[in-house]
């Protein structure tokens, strides 16, 4: 029953990985939050991971920037190889990586500074970058995240007077500015309206063409409509994946059906 | 279920709860009331104590007061040496404290959270923040003015400085606590080493606070008497020296307030009436960077 269901034509062809799990568990103290987990990412797709509250989604989003490393108790084991490297192993600098896997969460998360210096606090971490060049950057990625119109004569004022709903779209391009080649979206569009929730989703189909993107979202139309694959989760278990269309008009697992037709969760 | 005999009319839901519903509404009355004369009382206490001062030590202000030094009995005479040495004293101390406290209250936040040596400190700090002042004057008079032999500005200033940085380790670390766990993990999300998410995420985020309880440090020890007592002890001429006794309003008006002199008396109310004009000026600008700050977080 625990048998993950895949299909290798989906799978083992797809491109290269952008980042490939196999076997990973991970634990918060005791508990043992996720198990066994083998998953592809596949580059310059959008994979959504979908299953009820507490499935471990959101928790192996958060290895894979190895943001579990600030609270002590929890750990990873198994591998999860990203550009020639399993990013669990010790040696790995964790802000290189995060820097190369970037994270937009769930509320909007402003600095208390200006949208200038929002973008500009990742770049310089990262970079020696000219005046110049900054402003380029800067100016780049608000377009990018379709904010630049509405942001370009206050750049200098605190980002926090901004809208829900361009404070999410600020942290997407304060993520991208520091040119990750991985995003990891954990349930972006929760916190915001309607409007503000579809110009994030058409952001991602645009985003797509260069970045490898990873979402969790608990709203499953959110996942059919942006994400190329889609892996449920189920008490830690990686229960099934397959692509966004197979998966949600005809699922292999029976835990599968019962989820996406609303009988728990 | 089957018939209503008695149907109530229109309006009667009102009556909903009967006897409860109007003790309430007494018992509501009653604490309003109570919590409104208890105000009174407080701000009649305050307003007169503040009326007094205003005209008693108003009564002795002049120019004089701010460019001669204190004088003998009969002679004239200032507070300007009292008013130096205090901005002095207190200046200097809250330079030392500021940056103290605020590297303890860090370490208290971001490091190390259930150490042992972590609570050892936040009991340590705590305990300073409530220990009598007068102590902390003893201990700075035996580890520094003992040894030098003789009183000077500097122990006045290092006795003040003990009293500053537990307010400030206090505020430091509770304003940082209350930087979201969100807005730290965006910052490590981005690459960010820890040092520069507490220096320019949680730092920034917390800085409003922290300069409230700065200020608020700054107001407690500029009307400390009893540390001062045994360490700059007073001078009665002008001097900038640390290393000599150096007077202080505080101390000044302890002195003078209990003379049999007339003029030190008027001196002594002027002294009370700069100080709390002092610390009630700084107060307000904490309180204004307060909500000014707390405003724009939202």
């Amino acid at each position: 029953m625990n048998k993950i269901i895949m299909d290798d034509s989906m799978v083992g062809n797809t491109a290269v990985s952008a980042l490939a799990i196999s076997n990973l568990d991970f634990w918060y103290g005791t508990n043992h939050a996720l198990k066994n987990i083998s998953l592809d990412f596949p580059l310059r797709q959008v994979t959504g991971m979908i299953g009820p509250s507490g499935c471990g989604k959101s928790t192996l989003l958060r290895v894979l920037n190895r943001m579990y490393d600030l609270y002590p108790g929890q750990r990873a084991t198994g591998q999860v190889l990203f550009d020639g490297r399993n990013i669990l192993s010790p040696g790995v600098d964790v802000n290189v990586l995060r820097s190369r896997i970037g994270m937009v969460f769930q509320k909007p998360t402003p600095f208390p500074m200006s949208i200038y210096d929002n973008i500009a606090f990742g770049v310089h971490l990262h970079e020696r970058i000219s005046r110049a060049d900054l402003d380029q950057r800067v100016e780049s990625v608000l377009r990018r995240v379709a904010l630049w119109n509405e942001v370009k004569d206050r750049l200098n004022t605190s980002a926090a007077a901004l809208s829900g709903g361009q404070q999410q779209r600020l942290c997407i391009a304060r993520t991208i500015a520091t040119r990750p080649e991985v995003i990891l979206l954990d349930e972006p569009t929760s916190a915001l309206d309607p409007i503000s929730t579809a110009r994030i989703e058409e952001l991602l189909d645009e985003l797509k063409q260069e970045f490898s993107i990873a979402i969790v979202t608990h709203n499953l139309q959110q996942a059919a409509r942006c994400a190329d694959r889609v892996a449920f989760f189920y008490m830690g278990e990686l229960v099934e994946v397959d692509t966004a269309d197979r998966m949600f008009t005809a699922p292999q697992a029976k835990r599968t059906q019962d989820y996406i037709t609303g009988r728990f969760g | 279920m089957s018939v209503q005999k008695t149907s109530p009319a229109v309006g009667d839901g009102w009556q909903r709860g009967g006897a409860q519903a109007v003790r309430r509404r007494v018992v509501e009355r009653l604490v309003s009331v109570l919590c409104y004369v208890a105000t009174m009382v407080v701000l009649f206490l305050l307003f007169s104590i503040l009326w007094t001062l205003v005209v008693r030590g108003g009564a002795g202000l002049s120019l004089s007061t701010f460019i001669h030094s204190t004088a003998a009995p009969g002679s004239g005479g200032g507070l300007a040496n009292a008013i130096m040495g205090s901005c002095e004293q207190t200046g200097l101390a809250a330079l030392i404290g500021t940056p103290v406290g605020m590297m303890i209250g860090i370490y208290l936040s971001e490091f190390d959270q259930d150490g042992r040596i972590v609570s050892l400190v936040r009991f340590v700090s705590d305990m300073l923040l409530s220990v009598p002042s007068i102590l902390v004057g003893l201990f700075i008079y035996l580890i520094v003015v003992e040894p030098a032999g003789h009183f000077s500005g500097m122990a006045g200033t290092l006795a003040l400085a003990v009293l500053f940085v537990p307010i400030v380790v206090r505020t430091t670390e509770d304003m940082l606590r209350l930087v979201p766990r969100a807005m730290r993990e965006a910052a490590y999300a981005l690459g960010a080493p820890g040092w520069r998410v507490i220096l320019s995420i949680c730092l920034r985020s917390a800085r409003g606070g922290i300069m409230t309880g700065v200020l608020l440090a700054l107001a407690r020890i500029s009307g400390e008497t009893a540390p001062l007592l045994f360490t700059s002890l007073g001078n009665l001429n002008w001097s900038t020296s640390l290393n000599e006794p150096m007077a202080s309003l505080p101390v000044t008006i302890y002195q003078y307030a209990g003379s049999a002199y007339d003029d030190w008396v008027r001196l002594a109310w002027t002294g009370a009436l700069l100080i709390t004009v002092a610390v009630l000026a700084t107060n307000i600008v904490a309180r204004w960077w307060l909500m000014r700050n707390g405003s724009a977080q939202q």
